[in-house]
Order: C-alpha cells, then sequence, then structure tokens
C-alpha cells in the first residue's frame, strides 16, 4: 500500500484525538491509582453518567428475594422493569419480615394498618408497581399486552404454573418471538418438579448446610447462613443469564427461556465438594471457624469484649471474635512467637504437619488461651503490629461506621423519594462500573402505584378501562 | 412452620372436618386453649418452640383464649375463613408483637435526624386504581414533622451519618 492509499483510509490525525502524544506525556498525565479509582468510579455521582440496560423493559411476576432480586439488578443497570403484583395485596415479601415490626406505610389505600417490611428492601428497587390477577379471564389481554411490549420476564411460579395459564415461555414465544423469559423455579424440572422453594431449603438441598457451622464433634451441627444468602445469589445469578440472553438475542433475535433452579445454585457454592467425592468417595465435613486447607486461618474469640458497657448485647457480649491468618511458615513462626509458644512452631514447622486436625486443635486453643485476658482490638492491634493479617468481626453498627464503605458507597444513605431517609447496602454491593454505574433511584412504591403510567401511558388504555377493571379487583 | 389443628369434631353426624391454622409467631412458645373457627370446639395446646407437645386435647365447656388466624375446610372445596371474621377468627393487623414493643413502632426520623417518611396510619392519597406520584413533599404533608425537622437542625441533632 502506497502512502497515497493509506491516507485515504484514514479518517482523523493522531495529533487531533485526544490522550498522550508522548511517553513523557502519557507518564506526566498518570495519577495515581487511588485517585485515578476515585475520579472514575465517584460513588454518589451515577445518576449523571448512562444507563448500561437502558432501553430494556423487563415484567417483574415474581414473589419474596430469589426471583425479584434478579430483575432489581436489572433495574440497577438501567432496565425498566414493571412489577406485577396482587391487587390490594402485593408481593408477600411485603408482610414477611422482619417479624411485622418495622414497616413503612403506605401499603394500599384500602389497607391504611398495613404497610410494606424492611424485608423487602433491595430487592425490588427502582422498579414501576402495578396490579394484575392472572387468574381471571380477563386478565389475559392485559398480560399478553404487556408482554408485546417488553423484552423479557422473571418468574417465579411452581412448575407449569404459567404455562398451565398459558402465560408461560411457549405461549408468549408465539407473541414476541424476542422475549426473553425466566423461571425461577425452586427445584426446576425432574424428579422433584411439585417443590417449591424457600433459601433455607436450597441450603439444606444442596448440601450446602451440611459443610456450614462447626463439627458435631465440637457441639456444632448443620446450619444455615442466618441471612437468605442463596436467594441473593440465584438472583444476581439469574441476572447473569439474562445478561447472556439479551447479548444473543441482539446476535440472532431470537427469545430464550432460563430455567433457574434455586436448590441447584446453591450446589455451586459448595466449591469441591463434588469433585472430592468423586476422586476419593470422600463426604466433606464442617469445619466452621477454622479451614480445612489452611492453618492458621480462622476465626478466634478472644476473652473479652470490645464494649462492655454497651446496651445492645450485639456489640457487649460478641465484639470479641478476630479473623487470623497465618498459613504460611514464617507467618506462623511469629504468631507462635506472639503469643509465646515458640516450641508449637517446632511441633509444627510444615503447613502438611499443622493442617492436619489434632494439630489445629492444638494450634487454635492456644492462640484462644494466649487471648484469653485480651479484648477483641488488642488481639488485632499486636498481631497487625507482628505483621500478621488480623481483622475484627464487624457487626452491622461496625459495617455502618466503616470509613471503607462509606468512601466506595458500599453502605450509604438514600433520600427515598416516598419513604425518606433510607440506609442502604445495594447497588455498589454488585461492583462499580466507571461509565455505566449501577444507581438507586428508590426502594419500593405503593402496591399499584404506577396503574396509570404503566397501563394509561404505556399501553394506551382508556383511564375509563383502568377504572373499570380497578372496581373489578383485577387491577 | 405453621402448625394447625383439624379439628375432627362430630356435629349432625358429620365430622366438622375443619383445619384452623396457628399462625407461627404467635403459636412458637404458647399454652392455651384454641377454638375451632367452624364448630366452637375448644382444643388445649402446649407448643414449644414451634413444636405440638401437648395436645390438641378437647376441652367441652371451657372459654378459647385465642382464636386460629386463618380456617379452612380442605373436603368442601376448600370454604374458608378469613382473618378478623367475628367469632371464628382472630383479625390480624400487622402490628408488631407486644412482647417485643407494645406499640407499633411509627419513628419519623432515622439515626442521623432525617426525616424517615412512612409512618402510620397515612391518609388515603392515590389517584386512579391506586396510583400515586413520586415524590411526598414531607413539608406540604406533613408540616408537623417538617417543622420538627426544622428544630433538630437547629439544634445540630441532624447529621451527615
Amino acid at each position: 500500500m502506497d502512502d497515497k492509499e493509506f491516507q485515504k483510509l484514514k479518517v482523523c490525525d493522531f495529533e487531533e484525538l485526544p490522550g498522550p502524544k508522548s511517553k513523557e506525556e502519557l507518564e506526566e498525565m498518570k495519577m495515581p491509582f487511588e485517585e485515578y479509582c476515585r475520579k472514575a468510579f465517584d460513588p454518589g455521582n451515577e445518576m449523571t453518567k448512562p444507563e448500561a440496560l437502558k432501553g430494556i423493559r423487563w415484567l417483574s411476576t415474581t414473589m419474596y428475594i430469589f426471583t425479584p432480586h434478579s430483575a432489581a439488578n436489572l433495574a440497577e443497570l438501567g432496565a425498566e422493569v414493571i412489577k406485577v403484583e396482587m391487587p390490594r395485596m402485593g408481593d408477600p415479601m411485603r408482610h414477611t419480615s422482619p417479624f411485622n415490626e418495622a414497616y413503612l406505610y403506605p401499603l394500599h389505600d384500602t389497607r391504611p394498618m398495613t404497610g410494606t417490611g424492611y424485608g423487602f428492601a433491595n430487592a425490588n428497587i427502582n422498579e414501576y408497581y402495578i396490579t394484575l390477577d392472572y387468574h381471571v379471564p380477563e386478565s389475559k389481554r392485559v398480560f399478553y399486552d404487556l408482554v408485546k411490549m417488553s423484552d423479557g420476564l422473571t418468574e417465579c411460579y411452581r412448575h407449569g404454573t404459567f404455562d398451565r395459564w398459558k402465560q408461560g415461555y411457549r405461549y408468549l414465544l408465539e407473541m414476541n418471538p424476542r422475549f426473553i423469559y425466566v423461571w425461577g423455579g425452586g427445584f426446576g424440572y425432574g424428579p422433584k418438579i411439585f417443590g417449591g422453594s424457600y433459601d433455607i431449603l436450597g441450603q439444606a438441598h444442596a448440601g450446602l448446610a451440611s459443610i456450614t457451622g462447626t463439627h458435631e464433634d465440637f457441639g456444632g451441627h448443620a446450619t444455615k447462613c442466618t441471612n437468605w444468602c442463596i436467594d441473593w445469589y440465584s438472583g444476581t445469578q439469574i441476572a447473569v443469564a439474562a445478561l447472556a440472553a439479551i447479548n444473543w438475542r441482539r446476535k440472532t433475535g431470537l427469545g430464550t427461556m432460563i430455567e433457574f433452579s434455586q436448590v441447584q445454585a446453591a450446589t455451586r457454592m459448595c466449591g469441591y465438594t463434588a469433585p472430592l467425592y468423586g476422586r476419593f468417595g470422600i463426604v466433606r465435613q464442617r469445619w466452621g471457624n477454622w479451614d480445612t486447607q489452611l492453618c492458621a486461618h480462622g476465626i478466634i474469640m478472644t476473652g473479652k469484649v470490645d464494649f462492655p458497657d454497651a446496651k445492645n448485647p450485639q456489640e457487649k457480649f460478641e465484639s470479641r471474635y478476630v479473623m487470623v491468618s497465618a498459613f504460611q511458615d514464617a507467618d506462623f513462626k511469629e504468631l507462635c512467637n506472639v503469643i509465646k509458644k515458640p516450641d508449637l512452631f517446632s511441633s509444627y514447622k510444615t503447613h502438611k504437619e499443622r493442617v492436619g486436625a489434632p494439630a489445629q486443635i492444638e494450634i487454635y486453643k492456644a492462640i484462644e488461651d494466649w487471648a484469653v485476658d485480651k479484648t477483641r482490638s488488642e488481639v488485632v492491634k499486636i498481631l497487625k503490629e507482628a505483621g500478621i493479617l488480623a481483622a475484627p468481626v464487624l457487626n452491622d453498627k461496625e459495617v455502618y461506621e466503616s470509613e471503607h464503605f462509606r468512601t466506595r458507597g458500599t453502605i450509604r444513605w438514600l433520600d427515598d423519594p416516598l419513604f425518606g431517609d433510607f440506609l442502604v447496602h445495594c447497588t455498589y454491593s454488585a461492583g462499580l462500573l466507571s461509565k455505566t454505574p449501577r444507581r438507586l433511584r428508590w426502594q419500593w412504591r405503593p402496591v399499584g402505584a404506577d396503574n396509570v403510567k404503566i397501563y394509561h401511558d404505556l399501553l394506551g388504555y382508556p383511564m375509563s378501562t383502568i377504572e373499570e377493571l380497578y372496581n373489578k379487583n383485577i387491577l | 412452620m405453621c402448625d394447625i389443628i383439624w379439628c375432627k369434631k362430630e356435629a349432625g353426624g358429620k365430622p366438622c372436618d375443619t383445619v384452623n391454622y396457628l399462625d407461627p409467631y404467635c403459636f412458637w412458645n404458647w399454652e392455651g386453649k384454641v377454638g375451632c373457627a367452624e364448630c366452637g370446639t375448644v382444643y388445649y395446646v402446649h407448643m414449644i418452640q414451634g413444636h405440638m407437645y401437648r395436645g390438641p386435647v378437647e376441652k367441652p365447656g371451657e372459654k378459647p383464649d385465642i382464636l386460629p388466624l386463618y380456617a379452612d375446610k380442605p373436603y368442601k372445596g376448600y370454604d374458608f375463613y378469613l382473618p378478623g371474621v367475628e367469632g371464628r377468627t382472630r383479625p390480624f393487623d400487622c402490628l408488631p408483637r407486644e412482647i417485643y414493643l407494645g406499640h407499633a413502632d411509627t419513628v419519623k426520623f432515622s439515626i442521623r435526624g432525617k426525616p424517615l417518611r412512612g409512618w402510620r396510619p397515612q391518609p388515603p392519597s392515590t389517584g386512579v386504581a391506586g396510583s400515586c406520584g413520586f415524590f411526598w413533599d414531607i413539608e406540604k404533608l406533613s408540616p408537623e414533622v417538617w417543622a420538627e425537622y426544622q428544630e433538630k437542625i437547629k439544634k445540630g441533632e441532624v447529621k451527615d451519618w
């Protein structure tokens, strides 16, 4: 190619392009990485940036946490998500927790003494709330109209329910071939198709609870995570599948059905458990706050608490756990010196020697014996000064007070347009994006709050029709 | 886990066959008498940690301490009694349990002193089909809380964190 041809191909000059023009200039323009990150991610200014999923409209015919959270993930990324609830009732999660004590009102004009519990928080954010009773034949047309105007749907009903109601993927596909359909079933299809599911069932059925908690030899039992970790985790995993389906549709123009089993999702969290069984026939055991592969690498208890005068029992009695990690030989040797047990290192010089169960029992007992007259912060300070990785086990209050989390926006205050001051930890916890960050506009809205916006403004129904459907309890 | 009392009491030659649902939180640790929503038969139960430790045992002639929250009749096409049917089921109004607070927690300010809207009861305020606006102007709609908020600001009780 001669220079003339080359010049023809060019659409601009290198000098015109933004950015550094020489190596020196590049070096000059570089800022410290910390400063770069703060500028690039800039938590709190996400509303000034574009949304990755703007233009995608998703229906969320979901309940509780597992499936709603999948749609909330899309809404955080900019999709327009329409949450469909039962008229006057709403998602049962609104009435579920925490123990009916922390409610926000109103739920609906017809139920002035009923509100929405904090358990509903973070699972349905940025969504538009409409009502529709699918059980009534007259509602079918309304549902199909919504499907025709949408890119996808997430539902959580039992095996084949939507299919039986003629609103499953096989029916909707014929009306909207580009439609992406998520069935978030409990067990999914298979021999246990009739089983519904809850988070705890997922943790139990997938074998996760069997490897969580302390071994029975130490007085422990199979344990579930206190929070509904499988619900939250599965919701995010569904969103990953939905994004893949959206990309597939860009290539082929065709929709997809995503079948997502909650109990199946939990198996993915068991790590090497299944491969271990496959190779050796060994059933993995619980090992609680210690680690089967590394030692010392666990959570220990100190003898004294950090806040003995606190009123809150979580602080008064429980501020005494420390995570400590010193499994490499040099670190372990230093740990033994710090706790004044150099002979412990002589006994367990190699990692192979100290990772066995009897060795771990001796080692952790020695660390806790040393910590018996110390507070949590004293232990952390001493270990850190010795160059050993150690951190206090924080509670909610301390997470709230953590400067690290505040700087990153992990935990922050939202001025919810309807409900006011609201402490939140959603959106950023699923990753910071420099160009198209996740965002949180509102936590939730009352049941049917957007009926007019969606049925009138989007679908074009006359107001008289909306009122008629509302009076018949279909909306 | 929600325990039930399946009433099999014969009345008029037919069993009552009503399933009386015991709300889990109220009955987790509970001892007393529950009345069947259909026939009024009184049953004594003693529950510990959600397990039916004793009962249900019939207590003819005695008055129930509490009524079930909900009841249905599975052999009669699922006839049911919703919560709050007088003399049959007790009402359910989503109040916090008395053992915790004794009253509904209707705080109006968050821990950093800013208004937390959404206390109960809220006046009816929605439009067609339950629709409502996107923003609640607290100054206009709850002037007394707004005034309290201004006082808090003056006293320096409103913080960033």
